[in-house]
C-alpha cells in the first residue's frame, strides 16, 4: 500500500481515487482530421490544433465528472506501440500484418540500436497538466510490451531487446518527472502472454523505474494472470491497473489464495460492451473488492482504455466509476 | 525434392499473408470492407479469396516448395473457420491466440458440434486446381502437392466453451473431453472426405497440446477417431498420411511423447528452444519430422548455412531420412515480403545442404 508514498509526493488523494486507463474516443472532427492528414489534405499544425482541442475537451470532462487522477486521453496517438516506434530511432515501419478478421496494422521492426530522441510525450503531458490542478498521469508503454509487439532484427534475443527498450523508456520517465509529473503509468498488456518470461518483464520494469521519484502504475489486461500471480507483484510499480469486470472478478479468487500486496486500479466497468452497467452492479464490484482488499489499496476505474466506445458511452462509464467511488467514501 | 537430399522436402506450415502493401494485394481486405458496407456481394468475396489463394500458391511454387497449402486465405482465424461450419456452434467474442498479437473468435457450443457439410474439402479442391493451372517448374513435374490443414480437436475444444442455458443438453459439453471428442468425430469425417478427394498428406495443428500438457490424456484420446479415419481410408485403397503439427511453445519437454503419437509425421516448432534441434540430433526420431527451423514470428532471416548444418546432423537420425523443412508456424504473422523471403530461405538451406558440388555435405 502506497498512500504514504503518494503523500510524500505531495498528492492528497481521497479514498478510492478515481482514474481511467488512458485512451478516450476521438471526437468525430478529430477522427476525420486524422484521415485527412494521412491523405495530405491538412497540415501537421492543423491536426495538432484539433488534437489539443480534443485533449482540452477530455480534461474538462474528467474535471466535471469529478475524476481524481486525470489522463490526456491520447488524442494524438493511434496505436500504443506504433506511437513510440514511429519516434524512436532504431525502428522501421513493417508491412501489414493481421490483428484479427479483416483488421491489419503495420507492425514495427527493430532494425538498429533503439535510441531516445528526446521527450516524445512530455509536451502533451505539460499541455494537459496546464489545463487542470488535478494530477495528470504520464502515459507510456512498457519495454516488454513494445518488444513483444515488434519484430526484432537487431538484438540477440528477447531479453536484450526488452532491456534496451527499458533504457529508452526510463529516459522518457525521467523527462516526465523533470517536467513535474508525479504519477507515471507504464502499460504492459503483454505481461502474461509468455508466463515463462515474467522475469524479463520484471527486470525491464526495474530498469525503467528503479530509484525514480514517482508513483508508478502499470496497466495489464486480457491475460492469463493466474499463471503469473503472485510473481507479477515483483514488478517495480506501486499500483496494478487490472481489468476485473471482463473476467467477472475471477481474479479476486486468485487474490484470496495469495494476498495482493500493492495498490490496485480496480476495473469496475467493461470497456468492450455498449451495455451500460447499473450503478448498483458497479457498487457491488467495489463491495466485492473490499472482501479481499483494504480500502487504502483500491482505486476505481474502467477495465481498459475507453477509445472503442462512443464519446457518450465513455463519459457514462466514467461517471459510473466516480459514483461508485463516492458511494464508498461516504 | 532434390535428388541429392532425397528425404528433405520443403513445406509450408499452413497460413500465408492475405494482404500485401501494393494495391493489387489488398483486394481481399477491400472486398470484405465493401461487402460490410453492402457495396459488394458474396460472389465478389469468393472471387477475391480465389485471387489471393492463387497468389499464395504461386508464391510458394516460385519459392521452390514441394508441399504447398492454400495459405488458409479464407480463414477468419484458426478456430472459428472450422468450428463455425459445424452445427450447434455459435461464434462469440475475441480472444488472443496464444502469445501472438492476433485474435480469434471463440466458439460457443449450444449442443454437440456436428459436421453436416464439408469444412475444407472445397478449398482443397480449388487449391489443387489452381496449382494445376500454374506452369510446373523445371524438375518438379509430378512432385508438387497440396496439403490441406485442419486445426485439431483438442485445440478447437480448448478454445471453445459450452453455452450455459440450463436446459441440460448443452451443458454436457462443458467438459473439455466431451468437446474434444465431438470435434474429433467431425474432423474424422472431414479426413475421410479429404482422402476421397485425393489428399495424400493432411496437416492437423495441435498447438494447445504443448502449451497445456496437463491435458495430455484428453489430447491423445481425441486423436483416435482421426487415426481411425486415416486407417479406414487406407483400407479403401487411399494413400494418406497425417502430419501433426505443434508450435507456439517449447516442444522439448514433450519430445519423447510427441514422436510416439500415432500420426505419420510430427511437425515441431524448433524456434522456442534451441536445444530441441540438439535433442533430435542425439535422440533421433522413429518417424518423419516436420522441422520448423525458420522463425515464422520474426522478420529476421536465418543464416542458411547454419540451418543446413542443423538439418545435416538431424536428418540421418530421423526414420527413413525423411523430413519436411518449413516455417515454425503459419506465415500470416509476417508481412508479405518477409513471408516470401522466409520461403525463399528454405530453398537456400537445401542448396547449402547439398554443397557446392550438388551432393550432400
Amino acid at each position: 500500500m502506497s498512500r504514504e508514498k503518494l503523500k510524500s509526493l505531495g498528492l492528497k488523494l481521497p479514498l478510492f481515487p478515481t482514474t481511467s486507463v488512458g485512451s478516450f474516443p476521438k471526437p468525430d472532427y478529430l477522427a476525420k482530421a486524422r484521415a485527412e492528414f494521412s491523405k495530405g489534405k491538412i497540415t501537421a499544425d492543423e491536426l495538432r490544433e484539433l488534437e489539443r482541442k480534443a485533449t482540452k475537451f477530455w480534461i474538462e470532462t474528467q474535471e466535471k465528472l469529478g475524476v481524481d487522477v486525470l489522463v490526456d486521453g491520447e488524442m494524438y496517438r493511434g496505436d500504443m506501440v506504433a506511437y513510440f516506434a514511429e519516434r524512436f530511432p532504431g525502428f522501421t515501419e513493417g508491412g501489414l500484418v493481421r490483428s484479427y478478421g479483416n483488421r491489419y496494422y503495420h507492425k514495427p521492426i527493430i532494425t538498429g540500436e533503439v535510441e531516445w530522441p528526446g521527450p516524445v510525450t512530455v509536451d502533451w503531458w505539460k499541455y494537459a497538466q496546464s489545463l487542470t490542478k488535478k494530477p495528470v498521469k504520464g502515459m507510456l508503454t512498457g519495454a516488454y510490451t513494445i518488444m513483444d509487439w515488434s519484430f526484432n532484427e537487431h538484438y540477440a534475443d528477447r531479453r536484450a531487446t526488452a532491456m534496451a527498450l527499458a533504457g529508452v523508456i526510463r529516459k522518457e520517465v525521467e523527462a516526465l518527472i523533470a517536467a513535474g509529473c508525479k504519477i507515471v503509468q507504464i502499460d504492459e498488456p503483454a505481461l502474461s502472454v509468455r508466463p515463462e518470461e515474467l522475469p524479463i518483464a520484471i527486470e525491464a520494469m526495474e530498469a525503467t523505474t528503479k530509484g525514480l521519484d514517482a508513483y508508478f502504475i502499470t496497466h495489464a489486461c486480457y491475460g492469463a494472470f493466474e499463471q503469473i500471480y503472485p510473481g507479477m507483484l515483483d514488478l517495480a510499480v506501486d499500483n496494478f491497473d487490472l481489468e476485473m469486470s471482463n473476467n467477472e472478478l475471477g481474479l479476486l479468487e486468485v487474490f484470496r489464495r495469495q494476498p495482493f500486496t500493492k495498490d490496485i486500479s480496480f476495473g469496475v466497468v467493461d470497456v468492450h460492451s455498449h451495455t451500460m452497467e447499473k450503478e448498483d452492479a458497479v457498487r457491488q464490484r467495489v463491495e466485492q473488492a473490499l472482501t479481499i482488499l483494504s480500502k487504502d489499496q483500491i482505486w476505481v476505474d474502467p477495465d481498459c482504455g475507453l477509445k472503442t466506445r462512443t464519446v457518450e458511452e465513455a463519459i457514462e462509464k466514467l461517471r459510473l466509476c466516480v459514483a461508485a467511488a463516492e458511494a464508498f467514501r461516504n | 525434392m532434390s535428388a541429392a537430399a532425397p528425404g528433405l522436402y520443403l513445406s509450408s506450415t499452413g497460413s500465408y499473408p492475405r494482404i500485401g502493401d501494393s494495391p493489387e494485394l489488398q483486394v481481399l481486405r477491400k472486398t470484405i470492407a465493401a461487402l460490410d458496407r453492402g457495396e459488394r456481394t458474396t460472389a465478389d468475396l469468393l472471387d477475391a479469396e480465389n485471387e489471393m489463394t492463387r497468389r499464395a500458391i504461386a508464391e510458394q511454387v516460385k519459392a521452390g516448395l514441394d508441399v504447398i497449402t492454400d495459405g488458409q486465405i479464407r480463414w477468419y482465424d484458426p478456430i472459428s473457420h472450422l468450428a463455425g461450419k459445424l452445427e450447434n456452434v455459435k461464434i462469440g467474442g475475441l480472444l488472443r491466440f496464444f502469445d501472438t498479437n492476433c485474435y480469434f473468435r471463440q466458439p460457443v457450443l449450444t449442443g454437440k458440434p456436428v459436421r453436416r457439410d464439408p469444412l475444407v474439402v472445397n478449398e482443397y479442391s480449388f487449391a489443387r486446381n489452381a496449382l494445376g493451372h500454374l506452369p510446373t517448374p523445371k524438375g518438379k513435374a509430378g512432385k508438387l502437392s497440396i496439403k490441406p490443414v485442419l486445426t485439431g480437436p483438442y485445440t478447437l475444444a480448448k478454445f471453445s466453451h459450452a453455452e450455459q442455458t440450463g436446459n441440460g443438453e448443452p451443458e454436457s459439453f462443458a467438459s473439455l473431453e466431451t468437446r474434444a471428442m465431438a470435434y474429433a468425430e467431425a474432423l474424422a469425417a472431414e479426413i475421410g472426405a479429404l482422402a476421397e478427394y485425393g489428399a495424400e498428406l493432411i496437416q492437423v495443428d495441435e498447438p494447445a497440446a504443448v502449451k497445456f500438457p496437463a491435458d495430455w490424456a484428453i489430447f491423445e484420446t481425441s486423436l483416435a477417431p482421426l487415426i481411425e479415419a486415416r486407417d479406414k481410408a487406407r483400407e479403401g485403397g487411399r494413400k494418406i498420411e497425417i502430419a501433426l503439427y505443434f508450435y507456439f511453445h517449447d516442444c522439448t519437454p514433450l519430445y519423447e511423447k510427441l514422436v510416439k503419437l500415432p500420426a505419420d509425421i510430427i511437425g515441431l516448432d524448433c524456434t522456442y528452444n534451441p536445444k530441441l534441434a540438439d535433442l533430435i540430433a542425439s535422440a533421433g526420431s522413429p518417424k518423419p519430422l516436420g522441422l520448423g527451423l525458420v522463425d515464422a514470428r520474426n522478420t529476421r532471416l536465418e543464416d542458411p548455412e547454419v540451418l543446413a548444418w542443423q538439418i545435416d546432423r538431424m536428418l540421418s537420425k530421423i526414420d527413413g531420412g525423411r523430413a519436411y523443412l518449413g516455417p515454425s508456424s503459419g506465415l500470416e504473422y509476417l508481412p508479405r515480403d518477409r513471408a516470401f523471403a522466409k520461403l525463399e530461405l528454405l530453398g537456400k538451406v537445401r542448396a547449402a545442404l547439398m554443397g557446392p558440388k550438388g551432393s550432400v555435405k
